[in-house]
């Protein structure tokens, strides 16, 4: 019998809070030293427009903000065939960069979109839900730059942390959940 | 010597140069564009976040099912005991072995991080299809390289017992191979059993006709022997036969996908009916090679060597393109909203850059300068046993 985990890291986002600053992409950069060389497509976070809904003049346009969703049933771990990609105690999804061949193969699995070839690294990258700072007591720099608040970073084993409190009072939902990936993204509805 | 035999050796020599000279060329732009890998690293590719596997890719695949092709024609013989096929099997795995080796050098220069393999063995992961595909392609290898030592040893007791391990470790490396993608959950353009049952039809489709492509050569100048001639025969009849499956297998193929409205699926799909794709589709996979080389079969039953060395270069080419719009289709349907690479029709685009497809080059010209260097260095005609 596998060991019950003592923490599961999760996020809770709350989409109607968030403004599209993108001062998340901008913290996630510095914070892990992420230099772009130019490339639109080298991101661990990113905002995706909803669109406008309502009819003029009661229009509002809602933004979902999104990452590696750290699931627990991870498809990219199953697919890395030297287990560079790999799971640790507390769900995190990571990715042992030492033992990456790049066969991209995990980028193919990832029904999310979250991870790419870096070309600073050149090994495949993604979000680790800045797990250095989760050792220091502090929160993943997305969560703590974000002016309004949308992310809420926590461990949902923890029946008193503000993750479980919002998740018993609120309706959420997950991202491509038929995937049956199990993310560790919540979103509030 | 008589002045037939001496115009004969100058007419192979002169066929000899313009091989090699193909062959040279061919490495010639290969290396240039290993150069430029080497300069660039992937940014000399046009593959990119959302479109990770492109053209060298899919040349792997068509370079690994040609092989695993090879070797299930060559079993006919050594494994099945159909006796026309006693004498083709030597040729026909010596170029199995070169085409797998061509097409791990295609690969290896896709692979970012080649010399990490090693951590293939250090820490497996058994849930992995790369990981078994990779495995056992490497084992494959090593099977066929036995086999074809104790093809030119002559030790035909043994060859029987490592042609059945290499027609075993063919279909099993081979359906992997499928696998790679059918089991690709988020992909739904490839995810299921077609890719891994699919694939080992075509393999065998395209071991027919390098067969039949190989013998043709072989024999271009002097008269074919009956047997050869014989499974040469047969196997443009498996060739028709096969090709037949796959049309009918590509027919429901395609009315399951657009009778259905699977988001993803259904997409895919038409990208390759009348998208981006079409005129690989439909001009060069389904023209060129199915029904083109199926009519030509059928017209000569197969008795036709000509017909079948025509055939056999259109399907080849079909095949070649098959990989390309299997590989390419699955990745241009975006995975979520709003991703900057999507064009004005709400696709992903890719198209190989000059280094990718000098890359690939570089793999034909491997396979051709290893096979001429094959056979000049090896006697490939094999006595009946």
């Amino acid at each position: 019998m596998s060991k019950p985990r003592t923490k599961r890291w999760v996020m809770v986002v709350d989409p109607r809070k968030c403004i599209d600053c993108k001062a998340c992409d901008v913290a996630c950069k510095r914070e892990n030293k992420i230099d772009a060389k130019g490339r639109r497509d080298t991101y661990r976070n990113w905002i995706t427009s909803n669109g406008v809904e309502g009819v003029y003049p009661n229009l509002k346009q809602r933004f979902e903000p999104s990452q590696c969703q750290h699931c627990d049933n991870p498809p990219c771990v199953k697919v890395c065939p030297t287990s560079a990609s790999y799971q640790t105690p507390e769900g995190l999804v990571m990715i042992d960069y030492k033992r990456c061949i790049v066969c991209a193969s995990c980028i193919l699995a990832c029904p999310y979109d979250a991870r790419y070839k870096s070309s600073q690294t050149k090994v495949i990258d993604k979000c680790t839900f800045c797990i250095h700072r989760i050792a220091e007591d502090k929160l993943p720099a997305c969560v703590d730059t974000c002016p309004t608040k949308v992310r809420v970073f926590g461990d949902l084993n923890d029946p008193n942390s503000e993750v479980s409190r919002l998740l018993a009072r609120h309706h959420y939902y997950v991202l491509k959940p038929e995937a049956g990936t199990k993310p560790s993204l919540f979103y509030l509805s | 010597m008589n002045t037939i035999a001496i115009q004969a050796k100058m007419i192979n020599r002169r066929g000899d140069l313009i091989w090699a000279l193909t062959a040279g060329v061919f490495c010639l732009v290969g290396l240039i564009g290993l150069g430029n890998y080497l300069i660039q690293g992937h940014d000399a590719y046009n593959v990119y976040r959302q479109v990770p596997w492109g053209i060298l890719i899919s040349t792997y695949v068509f370079f690994a099912v040609c092989c695993t092709g090879l070797c299930l024609v060559s079993a006919l013989g050594h494994v099945f005991g159909v006796e026309a096929f006693a004498r083709v099997g030597k040729r026909a795995i010596a170029m199995a072995i070169i085409a797998l080796v061509s097409g791990f050098v295609v690969i290896g220069l896709e692979i970012g991080q080649p010399l990490r393999l090693v951590y293939n063995l250090l820490s497996p992961n058994l849930t992995a299809p790369i990981w078994w595909m990779g495995t056992l392609y490497g084992i494959y290898l090593v099977v066929l390289l036995t086999e074809f030592t104790l093809m030119i040893r002559g030790q035909h007791r043994y060859v029987g017992y490592a042609s059945l391990a290499g027609f075993i470790g063919g279909v099993a490396a081979n359906s992997n191979l499928g696998s790679v993608f059918g089991f690709l959950d988020a992909r739904v353009w490839w995810h299921g059993p077609f890719l891994p049952i699919s694939i080992i039809i075509t393999a065998a489709i395209s071991g027919c006709a390098i067969l039949i492509l190989l013998f043709a050569h072989r024999y271009s100048r002097e008269k074919m022997p009956a047997d050869i001639r014989r499974a040469m025969t047969i196997s443009a009849q498996i060739f028709a036969l096969l090709l037949g499956v796959l049309i009918f297998f590509q027919f429901w193929m395609v009315m399951t996908t657009i009778y259905g409205q699977v988001p993803g699926k259904r997409d895919a799909m038409m990208i390759l009916l009348k998208g981006p794709l079409a005129l690989s589709y439909w001009g060069f996979e389904i023209i060129l090679g199915m029904l083109l080389p199926f009519a030509l079969l059928l017209l000569s039953r197969g008795k036709s060597l000509s017909l079948a060395v025509a055939a056999a270069v259109s399907t080849l080419i079909g095949l070649f393109f098959m990989r390309y719009n299997t590989v390419v289709a699955g990745q241009l349907v975006p995975m979520r909203e709003e991703v900057d690479a999507v064009g004005a029709n709400g696709l992903l685009s890719y198209t190989p850059s000059l280094t990718e497809i000098a890359i690939v080059i570089g793999g034909f010209g491997i396979c051709l300068a290893l096979y001429f260097a094959a056979n000049r260095y090896f006697n490939l005609d094999e006595q009946g046993h």
